[in-house]
Formats: C-alpha cells, sequence, structure tokens
C-alpha cells in the first residue's frame, strides 16, 4: 500500500506514538513585541509563528464594515519549509483557500460586533511543514488572538485525523481500518486525512476539510477521532494560555 | 469593483420566515435539486449543463504535448474555469477574485485530485509526448450552485469527451483523425458529484442547491462531493456556521443518494445521446449518393 510501514504490528506509529496520540504541541505567547498579539506554536516538527495587529482602522475603505470588524489573514509559507525549497508566490490557489477558510472560521469565533469599523490583521508564518498545516495555523491564531486580547466566544481548535488500512494476513478477522490521529507529513502523503476545526472543542464543526478518497463509513470515525483531539488540544491550549497570564501578572507584580 | 445586488431587508426577512416555515420561495424541498438539464454538442466534449437559471458550458479540447518532467508517464490534465460577466454582472474578466479562486480549487481538488481520470493512459511515449488534456467552463448565468453545475458539466463532457486514436511506430506517431479510426473516449476511474448544503437558523436548517438569493442569505455553506460507490473525494467547509457532527455525516448520507440520481441521470443522457450518433452514423454509411 505504501512505501513506509505506517503502522508496526505492535500498534505503534511511525513517530512512535499510539493511534489516539497527539503529537509534542508546545506554544509561547507573546513571542512579537510589534504585534498586538502573538504565538509562536510547535506541533511536532510543523512550526508557525502567528501575529495580530487589531483592532486597528482598516486601510481599504473595502474593508470598513458597519456591522464588526473584518478579518483579515495573511498566510506565507517560507520557501525553507518543505522538504523542497520552494518559493510560494502570493496568489498561489492552496493559500489564498487556506485564506479565505482561516478568515471564515474566526469571523465566527471573534466577536466582530463589538469593533465595527475596525479590522483585526492576521499574518500567519509557516516556517516548517510536517503535516495537520492548517490545524496547526488555526490553533496558533487562536493563541496569538487570546494574547491580542480580541474577544471570540471560545477557543478555536483544530485537528486532524487519517484512517489506515489494516492488512489482515492470514485471518480476515483482523482486517479492518483504523482511525490515527494527529497526521504527520508521511502519513497525510499516503493515508486520506481530515482536518476538523471547532469552536470550543465541542461537538459543533466549523471546519471541515478533506481533500483525499475515503469511504462514507470511514467519515464517521474520523471526524470522531479528530474532535476527540481537539478537545484534548483545547485543554493544552488553556493550560498554555493560563501559564502565560500568570507569568505576566507575576512580572507585574514585581 | 461591481458588487451582486443585495436582497432587500424585506426579501430577507420573507425567505427566512418562510425557510422556518419549511418552505422554499421556489417551491422545492430541502433536500432537492431544481430541475437539471444536460444536453451534449454536436462533437464530442460538449456538454451543457442548466440547472433551474444557472447554465455553465463545459469544453474538453486535447492536444499532444510534452509531459511534465517530473512525471514522465502522466499526461497532463487541466480544468480551467473563468468567472466572466455573461454569468452575472457582478463577475469581472481578468481579475481573480476570491469566489474564483475557491470555485476553481474546490472543482479541482473534486475531480483531478480524487483522481477521476487515469492521467497514465494520456501517455502516448514515456517523457516525451503525452496527451494534454483541458476543460474549459464557461459560466453562462449565475443564479447560484455553480460547483454543483459546473461539477456536472466537467464529468458529463468527460465522459461525452472521445480524443483520436493513436498509433507508435518506432519513432513515429501517427494520429489518427476521426474519419480514419474509430476515436477512443477517456479513461474515466469513477465519476465525482458535488452536492453543497447552505445552513440558516443558527445550523437547523440545511438546504441543497441554494439559488442565488438563498446563497446570499446563508449563514454557513459545505460542499461534499462524493461518487455512487459511496466514496467521499473531498469535504469542503471553509468556517463559517458551527455545525453539529451528525447533522454533517446526516448531511453527507442524503448527499450520496443525490450523487447516486445525478449520475445515472447523466449514465442515461450519454446513452440516449449514443444511440442518437449511431443511427446518424448508420444514415450518413448506408447512403450510395457520391460527393460531387
Amino acid at each position: 500500500m505504501s512505501r513506509h510501514e505506517l503502522l508496526s504490528p505492535e500498534g505503534l506509529r511511525i513517530d512512535g506514538r499510539r493511534w489516539n496520540e497527539l503529537r509534542l504541541f508546545e506554544a509561547r505567547l507573546s513571542t512579537t513585541t510589534a504585534a498586538d498579539g502573538s504565538s509562536y506554536v510547535e506541533w511536532g516538527n510543523t512550526k508557525i509563528i502567528c501575529t495580530v495587529a487589531g483592532p486597528v482602522e482598516p486601510k481599504m475603505g473595502s474593508n470598513r464594515s458597519q456591522d464588526g470588524a473584518t478579518v483579515v489573514v495573511e498566510v506565507c509559507f517560507a520557501a525553507f519549509s518543505g522538504n523542497d525549497r520552494k518559493k510560494r508566490a502570493r496568489g498561489d490557489k492552496r493559500v489564498q483557500e487556506m485564506q479565505t477558510a482561516l478568515q471564515r472560521t474566526f469571523s465566527e469565533a471573534i466577536l466582530t460586533q463589538l469593533h465595527p469599523r475596525s479590522e483585526i490583521l492576521i499574518t500567519l508564518h509557516i516556517l516548517s511543514q510536517d503535516g495537520s498545516v492548517l490545524a496547526a495555523c488555526v490553533n496558533a491564531c487562536t493563541l496569538a488572538l487570546v494574547d491580542a486580547g480580541v474577544p471570540m466566544s471560545d477557543y478555536v481548535v483544530a485537528c486532524t485525523a487519517g484512517s489506515y488500512f489494516v492488512r489482515g494476513g492470514n485471518n480476515p478477522e483482523d482486517e479492518g481500518e483504523d482511525p490515527l490521529l494527529d497526521m504527520n507529513n508521511l502519513e497525510e502523503a499516503d493515508l486520506p486525512s481530515v482536518t476538523v476545526g471547532t469552536i470550543g472543542g465541542g461537538e459543533k464543526i466549523t471546519l471541515l476539510q478533506l481533500e483525499t478518497k475515503v469511504r462514507l463509513e470511514k467519515l464517521e470515525g474520523m471526524m470522531a477521532v479528530a474532535l476527540d483531539g481537539c478537545g484534548k488540544l483545547r485543554e493544552l491550549m488553556d493550560e498554555i494560555v493560563r501559564a502565560h497570564g500568570n507569568e505576566v501578572v507575576r512580572r507585574i507584580a514585581l | 469593483m461591481p458588487r451582486e445586488l443585495e436582497p432587500s431587508t424585506s426579501e430577507k426577512t420573507f425567505v427566512l420566515e418562510a425557510l422556518k416555515q419549511k418552505l422554499r420561495i421556489d417551491g422545492r424541498d430541502f433536500e432537492s435539486f431544481r430541475g437539471l438539464e444536460l444536453s451534449f454538442g454536436e462533437d464530442y466534449g460538449l456538454a451543457d449543463v442548466q440547472l433551474g437559471k444557472t447554465r455553465v458550458l463545459a469544453r474538453v479540447s486535447a492536444e499532444v504535448a510534452k509531459p511534465f518532467s517530473d512525471r514522465p508517464f502522466d499526461g497532463i490534465f487541466q480544468i480551467t474555469t473563468e468567472l466572466g460577466p455573461m454569468a452575472s454582472p457582478a463577475f469581472e474578466t481578468g481579475r481573480q477574485t476570491e469566489q474564483e479562486v475557491l470555485l476553481a480549487r474546490l472543482i479541482e481538488k473534486a475531480i483531478r485530485r480524487s483522481g477521476a481520470i487515469d492521467t497514465e493512459s494520456l501517455c502516448i511515449v514515456a517523457g516525451q509526448k503525452c496527451w494534454q488534456v483541458r476543460v474549459d467552463v464557461h459560466f453562462l448565468h449565475h443564479d447560484g450552485g455553480l460547483v454543483d453545475a459546473s461539477c456536472i458539466a466537467v464529468v458529463a463532457a468527460l465522459q461525452h469527451f472521445r480524443r483520436p486514436d493513436v498509433s507508435v511506430e518506432g519513432e513515429k506517431i501517427i494520429i489518427h483523425t476521426l474519419t480514419e479510426r474509430v476515436p477512443v473516449p477517456l479513461s474515466i476511474l469513477h465519476v465525482p458529484i458535488c452536492v453543497t448544503y447552505s445552513f440558516y437558523h443558527g445550523g437547523e436548517i440545511s438546504l441543497v442547491d441554494a439559488t442565488l438569493q438563498e446563497e446570499q442569505l446563508r449563514d454557513g455553506d459545505m460542499t461534499i462531493t462524493l461518487n455512487k460507490f459511496g466514496e467521499v473525494c473531498q469535504i469542503a467547509k471553509a468556517g463559517g456556521l458551527p455545525i453539529g457532527a451528525l447533522a454533517l455525516l446526516q448531511c453527507a448520507r442524503v448527499a450520496l443518494v443525490k450523487v447516486q440520481e445525478i449520475t445515472a441521470f447523466i449514465q442515461k443522457r450519454l446513452e440516449e445521446d449514443q444511440t442518437l450518433r449511431t443511427r446518424r452514423d448508420n444514415l450518413l454509411e448506408s447512403t450510395a449518393e457520391n460527393p460531387r
């Protein structure tokens, strides 16, 4: 099926995780001083810097809306972020699609009506891609927005899940599909994967992206696993935000 | 930049209130498509789809080209879409709007990335010559559901298309004209069909195949692409209203039924067209008249 054995007979994945384990998720807030809010996320080997400017006065008149703030997202893939050195043009369709997805997701989560006639600019720099890039972007944006103090209804958390076909060998009963949580680059290249984004880690899905063929019956399992991952990630992100908050308060008190 | 005329406040309330009472402006129920009409042109590979008032034309053409150096065994398959002012005065030529990029990406993901066409069968001589199949999608009238309509048009045109037969003799490649040898159809692995859902009233109401007016008033949308075998080729829900996972899965299941219906409809039309063509060809061959 694939060049690599993505799941060992012992049930371990290529990077030693079990099927329901997330990669190490580490994040820091307020990494860039110039921005109103910023975050740095390392999720496995996927590394992203996110900065938020705003709410500010819109530069373009078309972004000025009486009903609420306009969210603008800019995604920049560093030329060295992938396996081959490749510069993505600004007008790249895949990048534009990502920007739109992020923009629509965050317009829903941010309480935009509190900042009419203003703009919130989110800039993402992807330093290293190792799978789940869109999901990592969502999480980085959330943390940077929290850091900027932009009012949101809840954390926006995203996670990926895939589906692995287990070959039974001699006895066909062992055959079946196993869902995998949090895909890395190698797994994403060979297996179908779905990106699920939720507001607040509940079961309501705001972002759903699937780009590879998968049987309809497998979708439910994959989504359930991804939602579970979102719940776990929300706790992790909450811990990070609270730790950062305590640190800031401690520094002010000194 | 011209903008689409937005529905007035009273229109908006009317449509949304009607939806609450389980009514749509055009009298359809929530889970049905508008009347679908599909016709083929005189030549192979021209499909004209009418979905309600939305009208999309897809034209397939093929020429011999050099394959990409990183994929010497694969032919080239391209889909181009351009929203022009013919479809709606809100579209401009030249500038690519966000809507246009999303539309192009969706169709690309649904048909090209899901491997609907076996590109290896388009190879003539590895690394040197291959077929370059192009689908040009033209939008003739925009009344919502552009993705669904153009997807149907593209897959129908691809199934209808016949490319000239080729024979390779050593270094020489001979392309036989359509009259010389029977042209060959493309090798199509599966037929993906897109179904777009629109969500209203906090996700309680989901509509299939929204009209332009309904599209303008929706709170969120999702496009799901399936084939008749029950394989999901692509799902795109780019943000918007949060919807429960179970409701989304239910949408996918309903979409599968729709996809099977549409696939059967396309198949039926293709067969009708084929019988017409055979009859006409037989008639042409059976005349004893000499060309003057």
